[in-house]
């Protein structure tokens, strides 16, 4: 019996440790949560993840360590011989307990998750600057206020023509979608938007550091899926300017021409 | 209904062969019921096979062992495969062998609509996978989001036309099953069999059933909008029209059936686990309700697969909050689970191994369900990795482990022979193994950014994870042949079971194991909710 009990505390001691590892550190190169955001909703999100996990990690713990004890201590071959175990048919007012507690926790989850909802997802209206941002089979145009267009399209390694913003910028990106579903996605920066037909959606970015980061597109959208690649660079504004006005001779036209495809 | 009663050959009950002719022409229930399953065991492993090709692709960067175009219809044959033509029909052969015989009855309600449903199936099945030689498969997922399926990006092949047809098929087949369920439930109950004494896997059948009635339909209306876009030039859901609209309808099946792939899972666990501790169901009435609350919950929470479209905040809202209440019924039944087992004498048979294998990883889908109910986390989430170690936590730890424990609980009723013990430990600890191994760590790939259903990825991060995921995902497939094994060498050669090895406490082990065509000789008297385990209190039948 001692030795049973024993056994059970090293290894709920050990699911304790090893769920603490997982949401404080990454394990072996593995990461237990998103990468470090760089945009203040990437940062909402992020924290409201890390929100979650604290019910999420008692109650997966509690739950397991009671599954466990049945296990070592309820085991026919731990019992008395002859034991025969109380015919209890149910409880009610333990029933409602754990009825009203998992309630009071979900309502509490939804609450926190609504607030965070409301203060990202709404449409903006105070952005600094606008782009278009156009998904097609298979690459991403990215169309900017004065008519520039950066065209990336995709390929598997990833060495895609990059996104351009400014840092400190409130950048809002309106999708539009061309022929299938797209889904851009760059996890350091924020969650995913679809680029549907016929469906105006939006996102909203704002980096404050200097560099680059990579994502691709989250929505099967054919056989070139995996080559949509995306990656997004962030510089000062004068380094942006310098930049813009380049692209500005590369194509002097300045037209919001289509993309080839 | 029964037609006149043949006279018995020997055959039919306790050998592994039977004449074609009779399984060709039956409307026997439990030989319907064998069927389903024996089809359902075959999707099982053609879907598998489907599985470890993909994961050889995964298995490291940059690799081709197939194109994108023959991935993109490998996962979907593996989802359609797994959902419409395994988990789904497996279960309904499970329910179609143990309702009537539950409740006392002699057949379904309808024998020659059950024999219809059931053909209906391989019909279904053989459509979609004729896609194959018309070109190429469906190519756009399991969900077939339109416009990908439409003419205007989808015309190599008639793929599409033919899974959209065999789920037509599918769905008029579930549409009977389900009725023919009802009805029988309602109206050939034994004397004594009150509704407040069905077993709760008969509850849970009930519940599938209204689910599957109601949103069938929607998913057959959703077919054929997108063939009468593809075939006659309408504008439903193409680039021009409509493609969230798609979605709606689309999700209104998609998301219940999770819970048809899943409730008749937790009505077997609820007749497993009080067999072997050895007390009744804690919380009966509550098992009950919560099986409804989640029905009702179920049909209000769609729209939570398509938080990344763009609707408005306040509806994004409101589907966050049906989405994490579910998590309420369904943790009355955790609970209710553990309180059974709690002061009882607990017996770890291989049924019972499965059952906690259940609850320990069907706990870490319920808990990661609610993260991605969390709109805002959800938008990092979906279409990730993530998801997809979401779902196989739902439908592998959950529905696939209770299936395993229905088939060992069951397999002595069906056959007359024990399930070999042994072998059954083996399959047990490998594929719980094999299944963590595979599911656990590819959380992680998704909050690193791995999105589903890219045919490849040439990010060297990702490779050692992908690595040991596809190492499990073959320990899974050894499991499932140490089952095949197993089945086929008890089924020809098992020890012979007897009547109610389990000391069981429902009818269908108060006859003989196999059971008769008719299934009772006499039907036994039904005064509570364990009637099997009255008789032996009362001594009507034997310990």
């Amino acid at each position: 019996m001692t030795t049973r009990v024993f056994r059970a505390l090293i290894t709920f001691g050990g699911l304790v440790a090893l769920a603490v590892a997982l949401s404080s550190c990454d394990v072996g190169g593995l990461h237990p949560i998103f990468p470090n955001p760089v945009s203040p909703n990437g940062q909402d999100i992020y924290n409201t993840y890390l929100g979650i996990s604290v019910p999420a990690i008692i109650i997966f713990l509690g739950v397991e360590a009671a599954l466990l004890w049945v296990v070592l201590r309820y085991r026919r071959s731990t019992q008395p011989v002859g034991y025969v175990p109380p015919q209890v048919h149910g409880n009610t007012p333990l029933e409602i307990v754990w009825t009203i507690i998992p309630l009071i926790i979900v309502l509490a989850i939804a609450g926190y998750s609504f607030v965070e909802l409301q203060k990202d997802f709404q449409p903006i209206s105070n952005q600094q600057m606008t782009v278009i941002v156009s998904g097609h089979q298979f690459g991403w145009n990215y169309e900017y206020e004065n008519g520039v267009v950066v065209h990336q399209e995709g390929t598997l390694a990833g060495d895609v023509t990059p996104f351009v913003v400014p840092t400190h910028t409130l950048v809002k990106l309106d999708f539009r979608g061309t022929d299938v579903i797209h889904s851009w996605w760059v996890p350091a920066i924020s969650g995913k938007t679809d680029a549907v037909p016929g469906y105006d959606n939006f996102s909203w970015l704002k980096i404050d550091q200097v560099g680059t980061w990579r994502g691709e597109c989250a929505e099967l959208c054919g056989v070139g899926h995996s080559t949509m690649q995306i990656i997004v660079q962030s510089m000062d504004q004068s380094d942006f300017n310098r930049w813009m006005a380049q692209q500005k001779t590369a194509s002097p036209s300045a037209s919001p021409s289509a993309s080839p495809g | 209904m029964a037609t006149t009663v043949l006279p018995r050959p020997k055959a039919y009950d306790d050998t592994f062969f039977k004449p074609i002719s009779l399984w060709l022409t039956t409307t026997d229930h439990k030989l319907i019921g064998i069927m389903y399953m024996v089809t359902g065991i075959l999707s099982f492993v053609i879907g598998g096979v489907f599985a470890l090709i993909v994961r050889l692709q995964l298995s490291q960067p940059n690799l081709k062992v197939v194109d994108p175009e023959t991935y993109n219809q490998l996962i979907s044959a593996h989802g359609v495969t797994m959902i419409f033509f395994f988990v789904t029909i497996f279960l309904t052969g499970i329910a179609n062998y143990m309702v009537p015989i539950m409740i006392g009855a002699r057949d379904m309600a309808f024998p020659r609509v059950n024999l219809l449903g059931f053909w209906l199936v391989p019909v279904s099945i053989l459509l979609y996978y004729s896609g194959f030689f018309t070109g190429g498969a469906l190519n756009a997922g399991w969900t077939g989001y339109a416009p990908l399926t439409e003419k205007a990006y989808n015309s190599h092949s008639l793929g599409v036309d033919f899974w959209a047809l065999s789920i037509i098929v599918w769905a008029i087949s579930g549409i009977m099953a389900s009725t023919n369920f009802l009805t029988t439930i309602v109206a050939l109950r034994a004397p004594g069999m009150k509704f407040s004494r069905l077993p709760l896997f008969v509850w849970a059948q009930i519940s599938t059933s209204i689910l599957l009635l109601v949103v069938g339909a929607p998913l057959a209306a959703a077919m054929i909008l997108l063939e009468f876009d593809r075939q006659l030039g309408t504008q439903f859901f193409t680039t021009a029209g409509r493609p969230v609209l798609y979605q709606h309808l689309f999700w209104f099946f998609g998301h219940p059936e999770v819970y048809i792939m899943i409730l008749p899972g937790f009505g077997m666990i609820s007749e497993v686990i009080p067999v072997f501790a050895r007390k009744p169901i804690f919380g009966y009435m509550s098992m009950v309700a919560a099986l409804f609350g989640i029905v009702f919950l179920s049909m209000t929470v769609w729209a939570h697969h398509m938080f990344t479209v763009g609707m408005n905040t306040y509806v994004e809202g409101f589907f966050m909050l049906m989405t994490m209440l579910i998590a309420v019924p369904t943790g009355i039944k955790f609970f209710n689970w553990i309180a059974t087992t709690w002061w009882g004498s607990v017996e770890f048979t291989v049924p019972m191994k499965f059952a906690f294998g259940f609850l320990a990883t069907f706990l870490i889908g319920g808990l990661t369900g609610i993260y991605l109910a969390s709109v805002p986390v959800d938008t990092q989430l979906h279409q990730s990795y993530y998801v997809v170690a979401h779902l196989h936590y739902v439908l592998f730890g959950g529905s696939v482990f209770t299936i395993m424990a229905g088939i060992y609980y069951w397999f002595p009723n069906i056959t007359g022979r024990m399930l070999g013990r042994t072998l059954g430990e083996w399959n047990f600890w490998t594929l719980f193994i094999g299944f963590n191994g595979t599911f656990l760590i590819m959380h992680t790939l998704g909050l690193e950014g791995m999105p589903r259903r890219i045919a490849t990825y040439a990010n060297e991060a990702w490779a050692a994870t992908n690595a040991i995921i596809t190492i499990s995902s073959f320990l899974i497939a050894f499991s499932v042949l140490l089952l095949l094994i197993n089945i086929v060498r008890s089924w020809s050669s098992g020890e012979i079971a007897g009547n109610d090895p389990w000391r069981a406490n429902t009818l269908e082990w108060a006859t003989t194991s196999p059971p008769p065509p008719y299934n009772f000789e006499r039907v036994p008297p039904v005064r509570s909710f364990m009637p099997l385990r009255d008789l032996r209190e009362s001594g009507e039948v034997a310990e």
